[in-house]
């Protein structure tokens, strides 16, 4: 008994003398100089196949050799439930990519992210996708890259049909007619090709339906505004012109091969399966054959036509600042936010086949340019000219209020429930779950 | 009898002080030996499954979000439970798979240990091969199954057709079917395990019970019914607990198989905690339905065991 309290003390001394040395390398970090070299490090996902992080990383290094990127990789299937652990746990990189808005007000309401407002108000103006990170006035992430949905189609097979070619006049009912004509021509042709695919994503469906209905919000708890896209898909599936939803899931179907195997000779789709396409067509996992892209159906007349600009949906991707980065780092960071959302960036992203923040004729010039890419003026046109709304709202409510959309998809879809009991489930659902 | 329990504890309480001093260092050296062998697991144990648990029940009376602190909210979590309705499909879900699937799978698996019990040529390959399905991926499974269960092209229906089954059940596509089709699958994985627990038990019924029966004329449903059931109720009773148990908690087969769809089709109360805690952030309401949860397995097992302790007094 005698021994052990001296020992005790023994170990608490040495235990506070280890914690002085730690908080004093901190306090030493914490006072150097930002204009000195300095490491920041940047969560990411597939660094393999996503190559966007790594062209940011050594693109910004070469601008400022003072500043080393370093990027941590997750598993992107796990990237949520991955990056919020280490923010709780305070392990998080500095700099925390948002893969998903909807996201963002949990990560921003906990203490997560540091308001970066002073680096967006001086982005150049056509930067798109900031107001996704504006939180009561505040912005809490600098949009780098911004997709949108686009309607891409097989050259070859719409010739092999005999069908004109999307004019960018389309809208969802035009997007039918031909899909059946499609699938009936190519059919007569002895191809097993069908007319469209659609994913089994409920983005696939209802980002369309949110972005063009008028008055449409996911966080109203109303969502008649559905019914027409549902009717639309049921019907597209009851008429054998797209998979229907039970064999995608029950077979795995994937899109790439959907469509880069030519079984179909359109699929709305988001922009970055065009970098997708490029590298599986030179890989020899896609076939070969000619193909574009067109925007996005309309819901009807008055946003179709060359003089108007399509309505699509999209949600921006972004780097966000980790609130509690070493105080030396910040100033490093913010520079390197604005460097992932200025021209340079861009297009050095357009290069790989990215679609950045920024779609400007100079950027789009070079996204244009990769081997492999489409060259009509639609394509074009599709990609720089579009009125993007974003899928998720930032809110805290997003979250619940999609598990119910999907809930709501896969019942309509697959035929399990009529779409107006499916609608008033979602609506009697929103009530009792996500309330007013 | 009071008095000589007395004079018990008073002898005890005498002799006590009076142990020798090395008797007193070999009891506290057995005590940290003993203490030394359990202490790992323990550490292990309280760390990663008491602390957790603890915590998980103060966590079920706050509005945690993962993030910061955890607002005291008092009963709101339990209330809101009340008027839940997907929290009440997922329940009643629960129940329908764990009411279907431990009378199944007890059944399946017994019947297989008896068929497998007997001396045959390859019983070892065919055990193994019951017992695959359980230590095989369960994402494979998956995969496999949901293109056996496919409506249009998977085997299962195309057979049904040439029973004369013009259109298939959807199975994992349809509301209706799509419990049947997870429970088909839970039954299959699982059956091999417990028919393992079963063999075992099977070697301690003696055979002399058998022969006694056989000679007294009893014929096999008897000899199954009045000698093998009998001796292997301990074993029967271990199984039923932890099909139970685990039929409460079933979870990774219905997320990778349906993902609780088509719409709430399959929704179980273990993925909606999932759903709410990890895709939501509502930490504090999951913990609320976990330990409806909790409270669901301790009291059906322990009505188990007060029945079984019934049973063999």
């Amino acid at each position: 008994m005698k021994r052990t309290i001296p020992a005790a003390i023994g170990i608490a001394a040495a235990a506070s003398l280890a914690l002085t040395a730690c908080s004093g390398s901190s306090d030493a970090s914490g006072g150097s100089s930002p204009t000195g070299p300095v490491t920041i490090t940047v969560s990411g996902w597939s660094l393999a196949t996503t190559p966007e992080f790594q062209t940011l990383a050594d693109a910004f290094h070469a601008k400022d050799p003072n500043v080393t990127v370093q990027l941590k990789e997750y598993d992107p299937a796990q990237y949520t439930t991955l990056i919020t652990a280490d923010l709780a746990a305070g392990k998080a990189p500095d700099i925390v990519t948002q893969k998903e808005v909807k996201n963002v007000s949990v990560f921003q309401s906990g203490g997560q992210l540091m308001d970066v407002s002073d680096v967006v108000s001086k982005l150049p103006k056509d930067v798109s996708g900031t107001s996704s990170y504006k939180i009561d006035g505040k912005y809490y992430g600098v949009p780098y890259r911004q997709d949108s949905w686009v309607l891409f189609y097989n050259k070859d097979l719409f010739d092999k049909a005999g069908v004109k070619y999307p004019d960018g006049t389309w809208t969802w009912d035009d997007y039918a007619t031909a899909a059946k004509t499609l699938t009936t021509n190519l059919k007569g042709k002895g191809s097993k090709a069908l007319g469209t695919y659609e994913h089994s994503w409920q983005s696939t469906l209802q980002g369309f339906a949110n972005a063009q209905s008028p008055g449409a919000d996911i966080l109203s708890g109303k969502f008649d505004y559905l019914k027409p896209y549902y009717e639309r898909a049921l019907g597209l599936q009851s008429a054998g012109a797209q998979v229907d939803l039970g064999t995608i899931t029950t077979n795995s179907l994937t899109y790439q091969a959907q469509f880069g195997k030519q079984q179909a000779a359109m699929m709305p789709m988001g922009s970055w399966y065009v970098a997708t396409l490029i590298s599986q067509q030179k890989s020899g996992d896609a076939d070969t054959f000619k193909w574009g892209f067109a925007p996005a159906p309309q819901l009807d007349s008055s946003t179709t036509g060359l003089d108007k600009t399509p309505v699509t949906f999209g949600d921006p991707t972004a780097f966000a600042i980790n609130a509690n980065i070493d105080k030396s780092k910040v100033a490093a960071a913010k520079e390197f936010l604005t460097f992932a959302a200025s021209e340079e960036a861009a297009t050095d992203l357009a290069k790989i086949g990215i679609t950045p923040s920024i779609t400007n004729d100079s950027v789009a010039q070079t996204f244009f340019s990769v081997a492999g890419a489409p060259t009509d003026d639609l394509s074009k046109f599709a990609w720089t000219k579009h009125e993007t709304h974003p899928e998720n709202p930032t809110s805290s409510k997003t979250a619940s209020v999609q598990t119910i959309l999907n809930d709501l998809h896969t019942a309509v879809m697959t035929g399990s429930s009529p779409i107006d009991k499916a609608i008033k489930d979602a609506q009697d659902r929103f009530k009792s779950e996500v309330g007013s | 009898m009071a008095t000589v329990v007395t004079d018990d504890r008073i002898s005890t309480e005498r002799r006590s002080p009076r142990r020798s001093r090395p008797g007193r260092a070999l009891a506290r050296r057995n005590t940290l030996i003993g203490w030394t062998f359990i202490l790992p697991n323990f550490v292990g144990f309280a760390l990663l499954t008491l602390v957790p648990v603890i915590v998980l029940f103060y966590m079920s009376f706050t509005s945690w979000n993962v993030f910061g602190k955890a607002p005291w909210v008092g009963l709101a979590n339990y209330t809101r439970l009340i008027d839940d309705k997907s929290f009440h499909t997922a329940f009643l879900n629960t129940l329908y798979y764990a009411v279907i699937h431990i009378p199944l799978t007890l059944v399946a698996a017994l019947a297989l240990a008896l068929l497998l019990n007997r001396k045959m040529r390859g019983v070892t390959f065919f055990r193994t091969v019951a017992f695959f399905p359980y230590i095989t991926s369960i994402v494979a499974i998956a995969f496999v199954w949901n293109m056996l269960f496919s409506p249009k092209y998977g085997p299962i229906n195309q057979f049904l057709g040439l029973l004369g089954v013009e259109h298939g059940p959807g199975w994992t596509v349809s509301a209706q079917w799509s419990m049947p089709a997870v429970l088909i699958v839970g039954t299959w994985r699982e059956m091999g395990y417990y028919m393992l627990l079963f063999l075992a038990g099977l070697q301690t019924v003696p055979a002399e019970l058998h022969e006694a029966a056989r000679v007294d004329g009893a014929n096999p449903w008897q000899r199954f019914w009045n000698v093998t059931m009998p001796c292997l109720r301990p074993t029967t009773f271990f199984v039923t607990v932890m099909l139970t148990i685990g039929s409460f908690k079933v979870f990774d087969l219905i997320l990778v198989m349906t993902n609780g769809g088509p719409g709430q089709s399959t929704l179980v109360l273990s993925q909606y905690i999932y759903q709410k805690g990890f895709g939501e952030f509502q930490f504090g309401y999951a913990s609320a339905i976990s330990v409806v949860l909790f409270l669901l397995c301790i009291v059906v097992t322990i009505f188990q065991f007060l029945w079984n302790k019934r049973r063999e007094s």
